[in-house]
C-alpha cells in the first residue's frame, strides 16, 4: 500500500503539478529576494482576504469544468450570499447562524436553477451562467434595497466585537487566527481542498464527474445518471460561493451585494492553470489549489515588491493565462506531430 | 404559413417582433414611452451596444467567443479620450482604433483558430491584458476634460433627433448584413460555425475565417470605444469592463445561437437595442434601474431555455417521425431523392 | 513502376508512407485508378484506408510518395488542392452545414455567381434525373439523401474521382439498392470512383476492380471478375491465423425441455419497431438478424431504458422491466454492449480500469462512498485475464488500445455488473480478425456459463456461427424465427430482405 502511494507520489512529480509547486517556489524565492518584507509571513496572512475567494470558488468549479462546462456565476453569488445574510440579519432580525444557513441554501438554489437548465434542458454552460451572472446580481441588488441600509454603505455591525475589540460569534469567521498567526480563513481553504480532494479524486461521486465529462453516452449507458451529476457540480459551486461570500463578510463586517464581482477572470485562470482541461474529464483538485496560489502570491506579490499598482494586477494574470496555456497548446502541438496519437473520428455536430 | 417559414429562416425577424412586443407592452402601460422621442432616444442609446454586438456576432457565428472586446473598447476609449484632449481629429482616432482592432483580432484569432486554445480561456487572458494597457496607458487616471468638439459629437444629429453616430452605426449593420447574406465570403463565417470540418473538407479556409471574426469583432469594439469616450466624456480604468457580457446577451437575445452558424447581425442589432432600453423601460414602467440585471438576466435565461427546448423537441419528433415511418405497417421504403413539392 | 499503356492514369498513389509518431500506419502504398472505373477498397479497421484517402484527400500530409492526376504530380497540401484537382470525397459520415439549405451546402466554397451555380446544378439534376427541393434546411435530410446532396457537390465541382468511404454503412436496403443504380450512372459517365467498405457483397456486386489493404500496404489487386468471395476473405485474414469457421462447426443443439425463459418480450413497441415478441433462455444466444436500419438496435436500446416504451411489456426472470430507468434495469440484470463503440462504448482519456468498473459504480461492492480501489483493481485484472486483454497497466488509457482490445473492455464491463442477459449490438463490427476470434470465444464461454446474450448482428456468419436460435427483424418487426439447423445464409439473407412474410419454425 506505502510503495504504492509513493509510486503514485513520484509519478505525480513528473506532472503539471509539480511544475506549478515550482513556479510556486519560484515565486516565493524571487519575491523574497526582491523584498524580505515579503517573507514576513504575518503580511502575506493579513491580506489572505482579498484572495481566499479565488481559492474557494476555483476548488468547485473544477468539478464544473471536468463535466465539460463552465461558470462564470459563481461571483455574482459571493455578492448574493453576502447580502442574504446582512439583510436577513439587520432587517428580518434572524440569528446570524439561521442567516449563513439560508444564504448557503440559497446559493446552492441559484446553482441548482443554472445546473438544471445546463445538464436537463441542454443549454450551453456558457450562457445560462452568464445568464446567472446577471440574474443573481441583480437579485442581489433588489434584496440590498430592502434593507434600511443604503446599498452603497455597505450593512455592517455583525455580531460580535466585544468593547475590548476581542471578536465573539459571526466575526470569528473573518478574524479568529490559530496560534495568532494563520487566519481561520486559511484554515477552512485547507479544510475544503482535503474534503474537494476526497470527493473529486476518491469518492465514487468524483469518479462519475470525471466519467460524465469524458463520455456522456457512455456514462449514461453505465447506469449514471448524467443530467444529476452535472446539475450536482453547478450546486457545488453555488455553495463554494457561499462560503466565500460569508468569510469575506465576516472578515471586513459588511455586507454588500457586489462583492465578488470582479473575481471570474482569476477563477478561471486559476481552475484552467491547475491543468483541468476545459472541455472535460480531466482535472485536479491539487492543481487548481496549486495554480490558485500561484496566482494569489502573484497578485500579492507583485504590489509590494516590484510596486505594481493593485488596480492593474489584470495585467499579469492575462499574460500568465496566456503564456501558459499558449505554451501548452504549442507543446502538445509539438508532441502531436512526434509522438503516438490515434486520431478520433470526426464526430459531426448534431445541432 | 409563409411568414412562419420565414421567421424559421431568418432569425432576426422574431427578435423584431420581440422588440415591438416589448415596446408596445410597456407603451401600454405608460403611454408616453411610445412617443418618437423616447424610441429615439433609445435607439441613440444603443450604439455602443450594437457595435459591440455586431462585432461579436462574426465570432460567435463562427462558433467561437471573444470576452476581450470589453477591454478593448476600453483601451479605445482611453485612447481616443487622450487624443481627444490634444485636439486631434476623429479621423485620426478611426485610423487608430482600426490599427488597434487589427492587432487585438489577430492575437486572438491566433491564440483559438492556430493555436487551437478554446476562446473564453484565451479571449479572457487577451482581456486581461488589454485591461492592464488601459491603466498602463492612462497612468491610472480616468482620462476626461475632453475637447467639448468630441463630446458634442454625439449629440450631433442626422434628422428629428437621430444622432449621427446611430445613423452610421445603423448603415455599417445594414451593409454588414448584406454582406454577410449575399456575398461568398460573408457565408463563410456561417458555414465555419456550422460545421467546421465540412467546411474545411470543401475547402474553405477555416482558420483564416475564424481570425477575420476576430479583426472584425475587434475593430467594431475599438470603433464602439470612440463613441463611448464621446458620449460619457470620461474614460476611466475599468471603462466597458462588463460590456462584453451585454454584448453577447444582446446577441443571444437577437436569435444568434452560441454554438454557431445560426442567427445575423440584425439579429445583434436588435438585441442590442432591447439591452440598451431596459432600463429606460424599467422607468417608464415605474420600476427603479435596480432591476436591470435581473430583468436581463431572466430574459436571457429565458430565451436560450426555450430555443434550446424547441430546438430539441423539432429533432426529436423528428428523428421519432422517421423511425415510425420506417416501422409502421405495410411501410414502403423511401425512394432516394423524391421530389417533395417545392 | 512502368505504365502499361500510353494514357496516364486518372489517378496514381505511388510509395505513399504515413506514420503517427512510432505508428507506421501506411508502408508505401501504390494505388492507380481509371476512368469509368469503381475501385472497391476492402481492408479491416486500422488497415489504413482511411488514412490513406485523407492524404489523397490532402487533409493528411503523407511523410513520403506522391500522387499523380493524370499525369502530372501533384502535392496535396490542403483540401482545396484536392478539390481543384477533381477529386472529392464523400466521407463516411456526411458533413453538411446542418442549418443551411441544400443549395448552400452544394454551392459553398464555389467562386462563381450564385445563378450560374444554380443553373449548372438544375441541369446536372436533371442530367441525372434527380429531384431535390433545394430550399431544404440540411438537417432535415436522412443520412441517405445527405450521401446524395454529397455526391451533387462531387458533381458540380466536375469531379473526375470520387472517393466513397462506406457510404451504405448508414442506408436502408432499399436506399442502398437505388444508392447502386446512382452509382453506376456515374462510373458510365467515366467517373473513376474509389469506394471503401467493408461488405464483401457490395463489391462483387457493383465494384470493377478490388483492391485489399491490410496493415498499411495493398496485398491484392485486381479486376473483380479475377475473384471469388473465398480469396478474398482469404486475403484479408492477416497471415497466419486460422480461419475461424473451421472450429465452429461442431455445434451443440440445445434442449430447451423444461427450461424457462429468463427474458421475454410481450408485444414490444417502441419508435422504430412494433409489436416485437421473443423470449431467451438462460445459457442460449439468440441471434438478432435483419440489416442495418431494420429497428434491431432502436430495439435494444429501447429495451435498455434509452428510450421511451409505447406499448407491450418486458419482462426479466418474472419482475417487469417495461420503461424502467437505465440503472434499474441494469441493476435488475441486464447488460448492453453498444453498436457504436466510439460514441457510446468508451471512455477514451480514462484508464482501462475506470472503464471496467463504471457500470460498477453504483453497486456496494465498491464502496458506500468512497471508492474502493482494491475492490475495482481486482475487478478490472479479472476481465484483464480472463479474456487477455493487452495492456501494459490498468492504469493505460482506453484510447491508446486497439479496437478489438477496447471491445474486449466493453464486454468486461458488460459483465461485470453480473448480468442475466447480456445484450450485444454488433459485438465485432471494425474488429481485425483475431480478436473476432477471441470475442467469439469469449461469448461462446459466457453462454455456457449460462447467460443469456442477444446478439445482434449484420453479420450474417455470425449469427449462423454463435446463435442457437434466431430472429429476423424487417422493417420493425419480426418476419422470422429460426432454430439451430434452420439458421442458414439463405434463410437468414430472404428474411432480412423481406423475402419471407411467415414466421417459420417457432420454438
Amino acid at each position: 500500500m506505502k510503495t504504492n502511494f509513493l509510486k503514485g507520489l513520484g509519478a505525480k512529480l513528473k506532472t503539471w503539478e509539480f511544475a506549478l509547486l515550482m513556479i510556486l517556489v519560484a515565486e516565493f524565492v524571487v519575491f523574497g529576494a526582491v523584498n524580505p518584507k515579503f517573507l514576513a509571513l504575518n503580511s502575506l496572512f493579513s491580506s489572505v482576504n482579498n484572495y481566499i475567494s479565488i481559492c474557494i470558488i476555483s476548488l468547485f468549479v473544477t468539478f464544473v469544468m471536468i463535466t465539460g462546462g463552465i461558470d462564470i456565476q459563481a461571483s455574482s453569488i459571493v455578492g448574493l450570499t453576502s447580502i442574504v445574510i446582512g439583510v436577513s440579519w439587520s432587517d428580518l432580525g434572524l440569528n446570524i447562524w439561521v442567516c449563513i444557513i439560508l444564504a448557503i441554501v440559497v446559493a446552492a438554489v441559484c446553482g441548482a436553477i443554472s445546473g438544471y437548465f445546463v445538464a436537463f434542458c441542454n443549454v450551453q454552460p456558457m450562457v445560462v451562467t452568464l445568464g446567472g451572472s446577471f440574474l443573481y446580481s441583480g437579485i442581489a441588488l433588489l434584496i440590498s434595497t430592502l434593507s434600511s441600509t443604503p446599498a452603497y454603505m455597505g450593512i455592517g455591525g455583525f455580531p460580535g466585537k466585544t468593547a475590548e475589540g476581542i471578536y465573539t460569534s459571526f466575526r470569528l469567521l473573518g478574524k479568529w487566527k490559530l496560534f495568532d498567526m494563520i487566519p481561520i480563513q486559511l484554515l477552512i481553504y485547507f479544510g475544503l481542498v482535503v474534503i474537494c480532494y476526497i470527493l473529486l479524486h476518491k469518492s465514487k461521486y468524483g469518479r462519475k464527474v470525471f466519467l460524465v465529462g469524458i463520455n456522456r453516452n457512455t456514462a449514461e449507458l453505465s447506469g449514471i445518471n448524467s443530467r444529476l451529476i452535472i446539475m450536482s457540480t453547478y450546486i457545488l459551486t453555488g455553495i463554494g460561493a457561499a462560503i466565500a461570500g460569508i468569510l469575506l463578510t465576516a472578515n471586513v463586517d459588511s455586507a454588500k451585494s457586489d462583492l465578488g464581482s470582479t473575481f471570474t477572470l482569476s477563477i478561471i485562470t486559476a481552475v484552467v492553470l491547475g491543468g483541468t482541461l476545459s472541455t472535460g474529464g480531466k482535472g485536479s483538485i491539487i492543481g487548481t489549489a496549486l495554480a490558485s496560489l500561484v496566482i494569489c502570491i502573484m497578485r500579492f506579490g507583485l504590489p509590494i515588491c516590484f510596486g505594481v499598482s493593485t488596480q492593474n494586477l489584470d495585467l499579469p494574470m492575462g499574460i500568465m493565462l496566456v503564456v501558459i496555456i499558449a505554451g501548452r497548446a504549442i507543446t502538445s502541438r509539438l508532441k502531436l506531430s512526434s509522438g503516438s496519437v490515434r486520431k478520433g473520428r470526426l464526430v459531426q455536430k448534431t445541432h | 404559413m409563409k411568414l412562419k417559414k420565414m421567421m424559421g429562416r431568418t432569425r432576426w425577424i422574431s427578435s423584431l417582433v420581440f422588440l415591438v412586443a416589448l415596446f408596445l407592452i410597456v407603451g401600454s402601460i405608460n403611454s408616453s414611452f411610445l412617443t418618437a422621442e423616447s424610441i429615439i432616444s433609445c435607439l441613440n442609446n444603443s450604439v455602443v451596444y450594437m457595435l459591440l454586438a455586431v462585432g461579436i456576432a462574426f465570432v460567435i457565428l463562427c462558433g467561437e467567443i471573444d470576452v476581450s472586446i470589453g477591454a478593448t473598447m476600453g483601451l479605445a476609449a482611453a485612447m481616443a479620450g487622450t487624443m481627444a484632449q490634444n485636439g486631434q481629429s476623429l479621423g485620426v482616432m478611426i485610423v487608430y482604433a482600426l490599427v488597434l482592432g487589427i492587432a487585438v483580432g489577430v492575437f486572438n484569432g491566433i491564440g483559438v483558430a492556430i493555436l487551437g486554445i478554446p476562446s473564453l480561456i484565451f479571449t479572457l487572458g487577451a482581456g486581461g491584458i488589454l485591461r492592464g494597457i488601459v491603466y498602463l496607458y492612462s497612468g491610472g487616471r480616468t482620462v476626461e476634460n475632453f475637447a467639448g468638439s468630441f463630446t458634442s459629437l454625439n449629440n450631433t444629429t442626422v434628422f428629428s433627433g437621430i444622432t449621427w453616430f446611430f445613423t452610421l452605426a445603423f448603415v455599417i449593420v445594414i451593409a454588414v448584413y448584406f454582406i454577410l447574406t449575399y456575398t461568398k465570403r460573408g457565408k463563410y463565417f456561417i458555414a465555419v460555425g456550422d460545421n467546421i470540418n465540412g467546411a474545411i473538407l470543401v475547402g474553405l479556409p477555416a482558420k483564416q475565417t475564424k481570425i477575420v471574426a476576430y479583426i472584425i469583432s475587434g475593430c467594431f469594439a475599438a470603433f464602439a470605444g470612440i463613441i463611448f469616450a464621446s458620449k460619457y466624456g470620461q474614460v476611466n480604468i475599468v471603462a466597458g469592463s462588463g460590456y462584453e457580457m451585454s454584448a453577447i446577451a444582446a446577441c443571444v437575445i437577437g436569435g444568434i445561437s452560441l454554438t454557431g452558424g445560426l442567427g445575423d447581425v440584425i439579429g445583434a442589432m436588435i438585441g442590442a437595442v432591447i439591452m440598451a432600453s431596459i432600463t429606460k423601460i424599467l422607468v417608464f414602467v415605474g420600476l427603479s434601474s435596480d432591476y436591470n440585471n435581473t430583468i436581463t438576466g431572466v430574459m436571457l435565461i429565458t430565451i436560450v431555455v426555450v430555443d434550446a427546448l424547441t430546438q430539441r423537441r423539432a429533432t426529436e419528433s423528428a428523428r421519432r417521425k422517421r423511425l415510425a415511418a420506417r416501422s409502421a405497417p405495410g411501410a414502403s421504403p423511401q425512394p432516394l431523392a423524391e421530389e417533395v413539392a417545392i | 513502376m512502368i505504365e502499361s499503356n500510353g494514357a496516364p492514369k486518372l489517378l496514381s498513389v505511388r510509395g505513399i508512407t504515413k506514420a503517427f509518431g512510432t505508428n507506421r500506419v501506411l508502408k508505401s502504398v501504390a494505388l492507380d485508378l481509371e476512368q469509368g472505373e469503381i475501385l472497391a477498397l476492402i481492408g479491416g479497421n486500422g488497415a489504413g484506408k482511411s488514412t490513406l484517402m485523407k492524404i489523397i484527400m490532402g487533409i493528411y500530409q503523407p511523410d513520403g510518395g506522391e500522387i499523380t492526376i493524370n499525369g502530372k504530380i501533384t502535392a496535396m497540401t490542403k483540401p482545396s488542392v484536392a478539390l481543384s484537382s477533381g477529386i472529392y470525397m464523400v466521407p463516411q459520415e456526411p458533413m453538411l452545414f446542418p442549418n443551411m439549405t441544400v443549395e448552400e451546402n452544394i454551392t459553398m466554397g464555389f467562386k462563381e455567381s450564385q445563378r450560374e451555380l444554380r443553373n449548372r446544378l438544375k441541369n446536372i439534376m436533371e442530367d441525372i434525373g434527380w429531384k431535390f427541393d433545394l430550399g431544404r434546411k440540411a438537417s432535415s435530410l436522412s443520412i441517405a439523401e445527405q450521401t446524395l446532396v454529397e455526391i451533387l457537390r462531387a458533381l458540380l465541382r466536375e469531379a473526375k474521382v470520387l472517393i466513397l468511404d462506406e457510404p451504405t454503412s448508414a442506408l436502408t436496403f432499399d436506399e442502398v439498392e437505388s444508392f447502386f443504380r446512382v452509382i453506376e450512372d456515374l462510373r458510365k459517365k467515366g467517373i473513376g470512383i474509389i469506394y471503401i467498405t467493408h461488405r464483401l457483397a457490395e463489391v462483387f456486386e457493383i465494384a470493377t476492380h478490388v483492391s485489399i489493404m491490410c496493415d498499411g500496404i495493398i496485398t491484392l489487386h485486381g479486376p473483380v471478375v479475377d475473384f471469388n468471395r473465398e480469396m478474398l476473405v482469404k486475403s484479408l485474414m492477416p497471415p497466419n491465423t486460422e480461419h475461424v469457421e473451421s472450429k465452429a462447426n461442431e455445434c451443440k443443439i440445445m434442449d430447451y425441455e423444461g427450461k424457462k425463459p429468463v427474458f421475454e418480450l410481450q408485444n414490444f413497441s417502441g419508435f422504430g419497431f412494433n409489436n416485437i415478441s421473443l423470449k431467451v433462455y438462460p445459457g442460449e444466444i439468440l441471434g438478432v438478424a435483419g440489416v442495418v436500419g431494420a429497428g434491431r438496435t432502436e430495439l435494444v436500446s429501447t429495451i435498455f431504458g434509452r428510450d421511451k416504451v409505447l406499448g407491450g411489456h418486458a419482462v426479466l426472470d418474472g419482475a417487469d422491466i417495461t420503461g424502467m430507468k437505465t440503472k434499474d434495469i441494469l441493476k435488475a440484470g441486464i447488460n448492453y454492449v453498444p453498436e457504436d463503440r466510439y460514441l457510446y462504448g468508451i471512455y477514451g482519456i480514462s484508464s482501462v480500469g475506470s472503464n471496467m468498473s463504471s457500470a460498477s459504480l453504483n453497486d456496494k461492492s465498491l464502496g458506500r462512498f468512497i471508492l474502493n480501489r482494491k475492490n475495482e483493481q481486482s475487478l478490472a485484472q479479472t476481465y484483464i485475464d480472463n479474456f487477455r486483454i493487452k495492456v501494459t497497466d490498468q492504469e493505460q488509457l482506453m484510447s491508446s488500445l486497439s479496437g478489438g482490445n477496447q471491445q474486449k473492455v466493453v464486454l468486461g464491463r458488460s459483465l461485470s455488473t453480473k448480468p442475466k442477459l447480456v445484450i450485444m449490438d454488433e459485438p465485432t463490427r471494425g474488429i481485425d480478425a483475431a480478436a473476432r476470434g477471441d470475442i467469439y470465444t469469449i461469448i461462446q464461454k459466457l453462454r455456457d456459463e449460462g447467460v443469456a446474450i442477444l446478439l445482434v448482428s449484420s453479420d450474417m456468419e455470425e449469427i449462423i456461427e454463435l446463435a442457437d436460435r434466431a430472429v429476423c427483424v424487417f422493417q420493425g418487426r419480426i418476419n422470422a424465427e429460426l432454430c439451430k439447423e434452420e439458421i442458414t445464409q439463405d434463410k437468414l439473407t430472404s428474411a432480412s430482405f423481406g423475402v419471407v412474410t411467415e414466421k417459420e419454425g417457432a420454438v
